[in-house]
């Protein structure tokens, strides 16, 4: 029970502010009379999924001499039929715009489908090697079936299969991350990096701009801009000579983003824009003191002190978008 | 807390439940207006990612300044200790500076300095206690526990965030470890804190926040009792391990591992009953966590199947049920069956949808392929990629 809503319905019921059936549902919601279980479904979905893959793998791996590479692609690859069946059974109409899921369960019956037929790909092609020396290539073929899907069933978690699949057929993943804040991060990574943010980015844009699946324009920007930030902040970081065209590239690219953001009242992206920018000027803060009596407590002074300018540009930013 | 804090939570829940009610239209848009002035919640609160980026922000410059204070003043450990010591309790005051103004409580400044004030009081009181008093090394780790209860439990007490009331019973139990019969310890006052807590659940005179701390200690204190009664935990003596000497396994009195099976086989179902009747959630999602721990458990003992039939056939099953479980409630009348619907009711379902996207890309994204292929590729070593799968085979 919500004791404060349950006295706030009172109150509200006895200023006629609420009508009586609205105060009874109310007050039966906030004493726990009815209780919804929505999330706990969609948790069972979800660990079901994972079991399930999990399964597969294991299967795969240390069973295949016993059942044979031919049995395990054609039973992987009927369980997958039967997923995709039961999905293109109850999915509606195509539409460009937002379609509403015909039920709870229809996600993540598309997923467990997708992930078995992209793990039959990818056994399929270690075993019979049909791609060859270009077996990576697999990782395309299976982004493209992941975006088919995405935009005929309305996934935003096929969307975001498709682009983690294709960062990862350019070779790019989150495990790159932390070698992009320090470690270094190779020049043709870095490229493909900036590439693919640029498309996402710009599929962000054309999706809303053309009214085609507007709704994905969250799951391509987010992605499109973390690897575009994060291309640029890797040279930025970088010690190679051109460290300081990268940094001047951040700049630019995470104010034009922060600008964007402000104008369309994006908060996530005007964060990832704050925070591109901020790690760049704290690369270029400790720049000049690599070496002398204040090395290490001036930067780091400095480094406060344009923290509290980021925040007052946070505090800004959010009061004049609140405003508009 | 503050009883204006109180009263500004108090007023913040309605707000958030009236938006509810509009978000699937129980109401309209003039009625909203009307709850809103009828109960005022003068917090500024931004949203979440305003409010991580205003914490994390608030984090850097503490951070950055306490580390250019250490580098230049700071050369030895004690003074090191004492600026720790000095700085958090200088973040733990301007906590409660930015609790105490409906402009700053929720903006997510005072998470920040409250999580850092505490961290870096017990980072000092830990290097206090090993390096200045010399203490033993169990002694210290007893020292900063009990440090740790204190310091959470105030925290929770002041500021209401359930995540120090967490801290606090998580710290508690592992000093009852370290204590003879840690075991019998932890199943008493794991059923004792459970107890206690969950009569704070719906309590009024409770403020909302503290209220989630009393559900995040149900939850504690159900896992205590469960670890303590668990019998792999018994078998592999995992909380004995925590203890300062180890008992030998000739201590435990006869019975006690049948006892310890039968626990483990009807805890989670108790909890379960008990999520069931109450109609609360989280102790419903606690009790399938911990029946999925038993299954788990039985499987260690009792080999059934191949690991891969077990987990295929786990997860076929769990889908299944969801389904049925669905379907069932779908088919009802009224959509319910004992207070129990599949209808989201007043959540935010776009969000919520938005929000799935992240675990299940995190999760099944398949790795990067590596810089350049092998030319002649044969197999070996290529991993179950597109499925998200990590067997290599």
């Amino acid at each position: 029970m919500n004791p404060d809503v349950v006295g706030a319905i009172a109150t509200l019921r006895a200023r006629e502010i609420l009508s009586s059936e609205q105060a009874a549902f109310f007050d039966r919601v906030a004493r726990r009379g009815l209780v919804s279980v929505r999330f706990e479904i969609r948790a069972l979905l979800y660990a079901g999924v994972l079991l399930v893959t999990s399964g597969v793998g294991v299967l795969v791996a240390q069973h295949q001499d016993d059942i044979g590479p031919l049995a395990i692609a054609t039973g992987i690859a009927l369980a997958a039929a039967a997923c995709l069946l039961w999905v293109m059974r109850r999915a509606a109409p195509f539409s460009w715009a937002e379609v509403p899921s015909p039920g709870v369960a229809f996600d993540y019956v598309l997923l467990l489908g997708l992930l078995l037929v992209a793990a039959d790909l990818a056994y399929v092609e270690v075993q019979f090697t049909l791609l060859g020396p270009r077996w990576p290539s697999h990782l395309l073929i299976v982004s493209g079936l992941y975006l088919l899907a995405a935009y005929r069933w309305d996934s935003r978690t096929a969307l975001g299969l498709a682009l983690t699949s294709l960062a990862a057929w350019r070779g790019l993943s989150i495990g790159l991350v932390p070698a992009a804040l320090g470690l270094g991060v190779a020049a043709d990574l870095r490229a493909s990096a900036i590439v693919l943010g640029t498309l996402y980015t710009l599929a962000a844009g054309l999706s809303v701009r053309l009214a085609r699946k507007a709704h994905f324009e969250e799951v391509f920007a987010n992605a499109g801009l973390l690897l575009l930030l994060g291309g640029l902040l890797a040279g930025a970081l970088d010690d190679g000579p051109a460290w300081s065209a990268w940094l001047l590239a951040t700049l630019v690219v995470a104010a034009g983003v922060m600008a964007a953001a402000f104008r369309l009242r994006r908060s996530l992206y005007f964060a990832i824009g704050l925070v591109a920018a901020y790690v760049a000027l704290v690369r270029l803060l400790f720049q000049p003191f690599r070496s002398g009596p204040h090395a290490d407590s001036v930067p780091l002074l400095l480094a406060a002190l344009l923290g509290l300018a980021a925040l007052a540009v946070v505090f800004w930013a959010h009061r004049r978008m609140r405003e508009r | 807390m503050r009883r204006e804090a109180v009263a500004w939570e108090r007023a913040a829940e309605v707000q958030a439940a009236a938006r509810g009610w509009r978000r699937v239209g129980a109401i309209d848009e003039a009625t909203h207006a009307r709850i809103l002035d009828a109960f005022p919640d003068p917090c500024v609160t931004p949203g979440v990612v305003w409010r991580v980026l205003t914490g994390a922000m608030v984090a850097a410059i503490a951070l950055c300044t306490l580390a250019a204070l250490a580098l230049t003043f700071s050369r030895s450990s004690s003074a090191i200790q004492g600026l720790l010591l000095v700085w958090g309790a200088a973040c733990l005051l301007a906590t409660d500076g930015l609790e105490a103004s409906p402009r700053s409580a929720r903006r997510g400044a005072a998470g920040a300095t409250s999580a850092l004030g505490v961290a870096l009081v017990l980072l000092g009181v830990g290097l206090f206690l090993a390096e200045t008093t010399h203490l033993r090394i169990d002694d210290a780790i007893d020292g900063l526990l009990v440090a740790t209860v204190l310091a959470g439990a105030l925290a929770a007490w002041r500021w209401g965030g359930p995540l120090f009331a967490g801290l606090a019973g998580v710290a508690f139990f592992c000093y009852l470890a370290r204590l003879p019969h840690g075991r019998l310890l932890w199943l008493v006052a794991g059923a004792a804190l459970t107890g206690i807590a969950a009569r704070g659940l719906d309590a009024a005179r409770l403020a909302p926040s503290h209220r989630l701390g009393a559900a995040v200690l149900t939850v504690v204190g159900l896992a205590a009792l469960y670890a303590a009664a668990n019998v792999y935990s018994l078998d592999a003596a995992s909380l004995e391990h925590l203890a300062r000497l180890a008992p030998s396994r000739d201590d435990l009195p006869a019975g006690t591992r049948l006892a310890a099976a039968v626990a483990t086989a009807l805890l989670p179902l108790a909890v379960l009953a008990w999520g069931l009747a109450s109609r609360r959630t989280f102790v419903l999602d606690t009790g399938i966590v911990l029946l999925a721990l038993s299954l788990v458990t039985l499987r260690h003992y009792v080999h059934v199947a191949p690991l891969w039939v077990v987990l295929t056939l786990a997860g076929a099953l769990l889908v299944v049920v969801a389904l049925a479980v669905e379907r069932a409630l779908r088919r009802a009348p009224g959509g319910e069956i004992a207070g129990f619907t599949a209808d989201p009711l007043f959540a935010d379902e776009r969000r919520d949808r938005l929000l799935q996207v992240v675990p299940a890309v995190a999760a099944f994204a398949p790795p990067a392929r590596p810089a350049a292929p092998e030319p002649g590729f044969s197999g070996e070593g290529g991993r179950f990629g597109g499925g998200g799968a990590q067997e290599k085979f």
